[in-house]
């Protein structure tokens, strides 16, 4: 076949084809039975062509005519279609979730440890030289011993004078950017999140010995623990998520860098991502219930079960085989 | 420079997509940032009405609304900052309205369409690719030094953000000219330039692909088609000065264009105080 008889015999499918992506460009429903059928019947042929031309040599415009239209009906017909975003949630909630968190515990375990090093050494550090803290303790929390004038119900009085549904909110925005954040520095190799961690894990550490300096221990305890049990966790387990982003770029194993890289990230978006319900939890607990007067006590084992409960979803939930699994 | 990426089809068959530049995606970036702005103002706005309502009303009730409002809006601000691409780009197949502002959209590296799990690894590395904080200093880097022109969302996502090819076969010639040489000459020009219909034809379409050829193949052939015409008209432009062949050749079809608009009644524009008719 000569390139010209090519250009002749070919192009009315062209011109066909070329309909037929135009009227499906705003959805392939748009397209009658017979010709969704023509669609799939004309596209290889088209694509077929495209290398044709190309082996032809034909000319740049009769080239690019025909990839251009390849491409578009290419586009329409593979394409995948979209689940119900809520039952997609709700089963992601029930099922995949859960999965993927046993399936990445051992980075949950890696995060935790990071951030068990970092508390504890600034525990220890603030507890053996209480003139460390005012490095890691914000200003306003500064004891009436040492120079400041706040005491600890100074900082209760004002979480109270906060209006309760905006500092939810707040809370909930911010905790939930803190773990988006702790996700994409992994994209760093792992060397951002570490550090979103640790340097937390400092605060806090340095934060609690702080209180215990002052014999203040178990009035801070009691007064976070309802929602800073759970609110830690879900760092911890955004932390995890950026560490298994960073490590498919640290230690690939066998893939290739980029195929690690693009097949952890969609495990630690996942997991990242199953956060924001313990989050939401976590910050409606710290903006109703936190400033409210309930005993210590209360709001300690409110705190405890509510971070069991999440566990015990993480742990048990979807165990036997999801009904959308083939 | 235009960059070609190849996808290969279930098909066995490769085809090319033109990559989206860095220029064209910056400036989707900058109408996208520019609607997040927009969209906040308008927010901060309702906010400072609320808060107006709040210490003007003693009553409770707009008091204890007012908070609830409030802490709505302070959900719909992040909602803003996390999500605005994330649905944009879900709700539009990869484009959001910058990018279809400049005509570029997200697929994936496979040529396939993006999934949730795409936009949202590619959005959520955003404030990476941002940094330093919404300079986009790592993403154009990065850009500059992968194949695909990804920044490290779309390396993580695996996804590029193509040019909409428009089917515009006509896009490296010169439109205006190729509207002409597709008419019949008419006799108008021809008087004015001296030149034959065939002549002319083949002028005008040599003048509306010239950029097409390889520049030894444009010259040669803008050789050829002056040289009968130089001889008859007795100019004498020697045949390696290029420069001034192609001031002969744009002369004489500035001459024809200004002879047909001249024509009158053909063209709208040039009414009785039409003063460019020669």
């Amino acid at each position: 076949m000569t390139p010209a008889r090519f250009l002749e015999t070919r192009r009315p499918v062209w011109d066909r084809l070329e309909g037929l992506v135009a009227k499906g460009r705003h959805g392939v429903g748009r397209l009658s039975e017979a010709e969704l059928y023509a669609l799939t019947r004309l596209y290889p042929a088209v694509a077929v062509d495209a290398a044709r031309a190309r082996m032809y040599g034909l000319d740049e415009r009769t080239q690019r005519r025909i990839n251009h239209l390849a491409i578009a009906a290419h586009g329409l017909l593979y394409r995948r279609k979209h689940a119900e975003p809520l039952k997609a949630v709700g089963r992601f909630l029930a099922w995949d979730y859960p999965r993927l968190f046993r399936r990445l515990w051992a980075y949950v375990v890696l995060a935790t440890a990071l951030f068990a090093v970092g508390a504890l050494g600034a525990y220890v550090t603030v507890r053996l030289h209480p003139a460390t803290a005012h490095v890691l303790v914000p200003r306003g929390l500064d004891m009436p011993g040492t120079g400041g004038g706040v005491s600890p119900e100074d900082v209760s009085e004002r979480y109270r004078q906060m209006p309760q549904p905006p500092m939810a909110s707040f809370v909930m925005a911010n905790n939930i950017s803190v773990a988006f954040f702790a996700f994409a520095l992994g994209i760093t190799g792992g060397i951002g999140t570490c550090y979103v961690l640790f340097l937390n894990a400092l605060m806090l550490g340095a934060f609690f010995a702080h209180f215990d300096n002052h014999h203040l221990g178990y009035v801070c305890w009691s007064f976070v623990a309802g929602h800073g049990i759970l609110e830690i966790f879900a760092i911890l387990v955004s932390g995890a998520a950026g560490l298994r982003l960073g490590l498919s770029l640290a230690v690939p194993g066998r893939l290739v860098r980029g195929a690690a890289l693009r097949v952890g990230a969609r495990e630690a978006v996942l997991l990242v991502l199953g956060t924001i319900p313990m989050f939401i939890v976590a910050g409606a607990i710290e903006g109703f219930v936190t400033p409210s007067h309930v005993p210590g006590a209360a709001k300690i084992a409110l705190g405890v079960l509510v971070w069991l409960t999440a566990l015990g979803w993480l742990l048990l939930a979807g165990r036997e085989r999801s009904p959308g699994a083939a | 420079m235009d960059e070609f990426d190849l996808i290969e089809t279930p098909e066995n068959v490769e085809l090319r997509r033109r990559l989206a530049g860095i220029g064209s995606r910056f400036m989707a970036g900058l109408i996208d940032a520019l609607i997040i702005l927009l969209l906040d103002a308008a927010l901060a706005l309702v906010l400072l009405g609320v808060l107006w309502a709040t210490v003007f009303d003693y009553t409770d009730l707009a008091g204890a609304l007012g908070t609830w409002l409030y802490a709505a809006l302070i959900l719909v601000f992040f909602v803003i900052y996390w999500g605005y691409y994330v649905l944009a780009e879900m709700l539009t197949n990869g484009q959001s309205p910058g990018k279809r502002a400049m005509k570029i959209r997200v697929v994936k590296q496979d040529g396939g369409p993006i999934t949730f799990l795409d936009v949202a690894i590619r959005n959520l590395l955003r404030v990476v690719d941002g940094m330093p904080g919404v300079a986009y200093a790592v993403a154009g880097l990065v850009m500059f030094f992968t194949k695909r022109t990804q920044r490290l969302g779309d390396l993580a996502a695996g996804t590029v953000v193509v040019a909409e090819e428009v089917p515009d076969y006509a896009a490296t010639t010169d439109r205006k000219v190729a509207a002409r040489w597709e008419r019949e000459a008419s006799p108008e020009a021809l008087r004015a330039t001296g030149l034959a219909p065939r002549e002319y034809r083949v002028l005008l379409n040599y003048w509306a692909r010239r950029h097409q050829f390889p520049l030894e193949t444009s010259r040669r052939l803008l050789r050829q088609i002056l040289q009968p015409i130089l001889q008859r008209t007795g100019r004498a432009i020697a045949d390696d000065d290029v420069e001034g062949l192609l001031d002969y050749a744009d002369a004489l079809i500035q001459k024809a264009e200004v002879a047909e608009r001249g024509r009158g009644p053909a063209d709208p524009g040039a009414g009785p105080l039409g003063g460019d008719a020669p």
